[in-house]
């Protein structure tokens, strides 16, 4: 005699159909959903290199929205000083006018008005403020940086800080995003309304106009080297931005990679999936009906 | 000397042995899709031979029992692998709910809202004195805080879930011991009587696989039909007709029940059933859990509290802390720190953006938002440590759903040997019914011919 089987076949279908049905609905859920990854346990480590990954496109995200915020008051703060800069080459042309010896005294109460505006003007320049902030007090942004002393040497104090804020535009990589007055305007070197004062004085008094000229070509000079300054940042934050959008890319790359399901893969798995089954439920179809008791005689 | 009546006796007896066989046949056809029967055989046997004169006769057949067909190793590896299984199930059953609150996969979970926060702090640091991007910081601050409570609240509602769940298991185990005692003093009975308790012990087979659904057992079949079931470390549950109720008693310390037998504590020794996957998901991987979010919690309050006193608010003064410091129930404990997480600023003018006081200085700001990048828990940042938690989660879940995959393969093999020996074959009792059949007929045929044998013996002496 051989060995007796399992006279009840269908718990195997039953147990093949059952394991085929969890497939399909895996399969069905990557359908559904677009992932290869539903939760955690589909891959553990996938799934928590998720975590990585989108802290890292929710900064660059970040980074992103930091340089667009600052690029306007870059921009501004730019726009400020090559104001700054043409008043003061005009104070400089009106300066070797007032030194020209054939100007008379009268010319010359006329050129200090006009230096007087200028004076003005930068003033104005240097209190330049961008959403309510100043933007050349240092850090103490929200104090107008220069007030009119007529007490002060230069005609103005200065009332901001000598410090600096830095953003980060990505990361560990952080920029200067302001240069502070003390450092641009009225440093002990090159001072520009001290440079301007005293073209007024020396044409209103009629005092060495050729020298203090050349003052304000200096601070002339100087506040065009530092222009440069927000032209760079603008450069630097250009960079920074073109970076973070690529990195960004990368990033949603890996992502997807990671997490989204190809759907050729899926869809071949759903058909082999199918194809089991259909398979289960012939077999299980064509089981024979038959018995010995089919072929007893039912007299 | 035989005689024409011992033959008719022989013939008779057949008759009753064949009709009991058929029986059986009946009850085995009966019960073909009855779960957990085994089918009956007849157990026939030759009576003893008589001596007749010089030959010894054969005095015809007689069922000597019937008996049901099992295989007593098979079942009880079919137990383990049951008690196995469930406890996986009732594990994973728990630990996809604890996996569900941290699935990135579809954007739950603390990542997006530990981004927001640091973001916030980035962000605050383009221009740190505007009062609209401060309430953001405390916005982002509250929803970090509101996830990180709601998530350890979750995991706490699932550990009860878990806790309730072992008690009422408790009881079910204890009705099904009684239930096994009881059937063990009726088999006891039935066996001295010498019947074969097919039925019984088909009842105690199933009473003890729905047994080794609950809790690991070890069953030890004696000779007098009765079994003693223990756990496999040994907790006596059943012997004889006596059941030994376990019993479940609130742990101070944990505030979880845990399981006695006869006043010791085998809580950590339940090795199997869904007794031990509750456990085990209830007292090792959701605190497990539980106290890594703690620490995560924990450590981002104080790194982001003592950044805060490293700087100053608004208004000039040293920064409060951010958030509300967890109490500590115990010393160096970090217990309970996400479920009271809160933002214990109230004015947005609070947020020390500033590191000298100035009111337009970023510093701080930035060195907050640096804090993402820091390590600051266990040496790795909050979201490496976060990453580890998942990753854990995980592996819990897809580690157990494996072992159940495997355990299932065994279990649907061991059953179909146990279906092969104990499962009723309709070919195979169609078969014995046409042996009995003939084996009837032919008996009753004898009788027809001794009846014939008897009348022509009495008709030699009748006149014709």
């Amino acid at each position: 005699m051989g060995i007796r089987v399992n006279p009840d076949v269908y718990t195997i279908i039953l147990d093949g159909l059952q394991t085929n049905k969890q497939q399909q609905d895996q399969v069905l859920q990557q359908i559904a959903s677009g992932q290869k990854l539903n939760s955690p346990s589909d891959d553990p480590a996938a799934v928590a290199s998720l975590v990585g990954l989108r802290m890292q496109s929710s900064s660059d995200s970040q980074y992103l929205q930091n340089i667009a915020s600052l690029t306007g008051s870059l921009n501004v703060a730019g726009s400020a000083l090559s104001s700054v800069v043409e008043a003061l080459t005009t104070a400089q042309t009106l300066g070797v006018e007032g030194a020209n010896g054939t100007v008379n005294s009268q010319n010359r109460q006329a050129l200090a008005q006009q230096i007087q505006g200028i004076q003005q003007e930068i003033l104005g320049l240097a209190n330049t403020s961008y959403n309510g902030q100043y933007l050349f007090a240092g850090t103490a942004t929200t104090t107008q940086p220069y007030v009119a002393d007529a007490s002060s040497a230069s005609g103005v104090t200065y009332h901001g800080n000598d410090s600096t804020n830095s953003v980060e535009i990505s990361q560990g990589q952080a920029m200067p995003i302001n240069l502070p007055g003390s450092q641009l305007f009225s440093n002990a070197a090159t001072n520009v309304f001290k440079s301007l004062q005293d073209l007024y004085n020396a044409l209103t008094t009629n005092g060495d106009v050729a020298s203090a000229t050349t003052e304000v070509q200096n601070a002339l000079n100087y506040v065009s080297t530092q222009q440069t300054f927000y032209g760079n940042s603008v450069d630097l934050l250009n960079n920074a931005q073109t970076f973070l959008t690529q990195q960004q890319t990368q990033l949603t790359e890996n992502e997807s990679s990671t997490l989204d399901a190809d759907m050729a893969t899926v869809v071949t798995n759903l058909s082999q999936a199918k194809a089991t089954q259909q398979a289960l439920l012939d077999a299980g179809g064509n089981i024979s009906q038959l018995d010995l008791f089919d072929y007893l005689p039912t007299t | 000397m035989s005689s024409l009546f011992g033959t008719m006796s022989v013939a008779l007896q057949s008759l009753l042995v064949q009709q009991g066989a058929l029986e059986v046949v009946a009850n085995n056809l009966a019960n073909v899709n009855t779960p957990g029967y085994s089918r009956e055989v007849p157990i026939l046997e030759e009576s003893p031979p008589i001596l007749s004169g010089n030959t010894m006769v054969g005095t015809g057949v007689t069922l000597q029992s019937v008996q049901s067909v099992r295989d007593n190793v098979l079942n009880l590896r079919i137990d383990q692998e049951t008690s196995r299984q469930s406890s996986l199930n009732s594990y994973l059953g728990a630990m996809n709910q604890v996996q569900a609150l941290f699935n990135e996969t579809q954007g739950t979970g603390l990542q997006t809202d530990l981004s927001n926060f640091f973001n916030s702090f980035e962000s605050l640091a383009t221009d740190p004195t505007s009062s609209s991007l401060r309430q953001a910081t405390l916005i982002a601050g509250q929803d970090l805080a509101g996830a990180f409570s709601q998530t350890s609240q979750n995991l706490a509602t699932i550990q009860q879930g878990l806790n309730q769940s072992v008690v009422q298991t408790v009881q079910q185990v204890n009705q099904l011991t009684a239930q096994v005692a009881n059937l063990n003093q009726q088999i006891q009975e039935v066996s001295n009587s010498r019947d074969d308790p097919g039925a019984l012990d088909d009842q105690r087979d199933q009473a003890l696989q729905s047994l080794s659904n609950l809790i690991d057992t070890a069953v030890i079949y004696s000779n007098d039909g009765t079994v003693s079931v223990t756990t496999t470390n040994g907790t006596l549950l059943v012997s004889g007709n006596q059941s030994d109720a376990l019993t479940t008693q609130i742990n101070s310390a944990t505030g979880m029940n845990d399981v006695y037998a006869q006043g010791t504590d085998i809580t950590s020794g339940i090795a199997g059933g869904q007794l031990q996957g509750l456990i085990s998901a209830r007292d090792d991987s959701v605190p497990s859990t539980q106290s890594s979010l703690d620490n995560l919690a924990a450590s981002l309050i104080s790194a982001v509290n003592q950044q805060q006193k490293d700087g100053f608010d608004l208004t000039g003064s040293q920064g409060a802390d951010f958030f509300t410091p967890p109490t500590p129930s115990a010393s160096g404990s970090n217990a309970g720190a996400a479920a009271t997480m809160t933002v214990a600023l109230t004015n947005p003018d609070q947020v020390a953006a500033s590191s000298d006081g100035t009111q337009g200085d970023n510093r701080n700001a930035t060195a907050m938002a640096d804090l993402q990048n820091a390590s600051i828990v266990s040496g790795q940042t909050a979201g490496e440590y976060y990453s580890n938690l998942i990753d854990q989660v995980g592996n819990n879940v897809s580690n157990a759903t494996s072992e159940q995959e495997a355990v299932g393969l065994v279990l649907q093999q061991l059953t179909n040997q146990q279906s092969s020996i104990s499962g009723v074959s309709l070919d195979e009792e169609a078969a014995n019914l046409i042996t009995h059949q003939q084996a009837y007929e032919a008996a009753a045929r004898v009788i027809n011919v001794v009846d014939e044998l008897t009348s022509a013996t009495i008709d030699m002496f009748t006149p014709s």
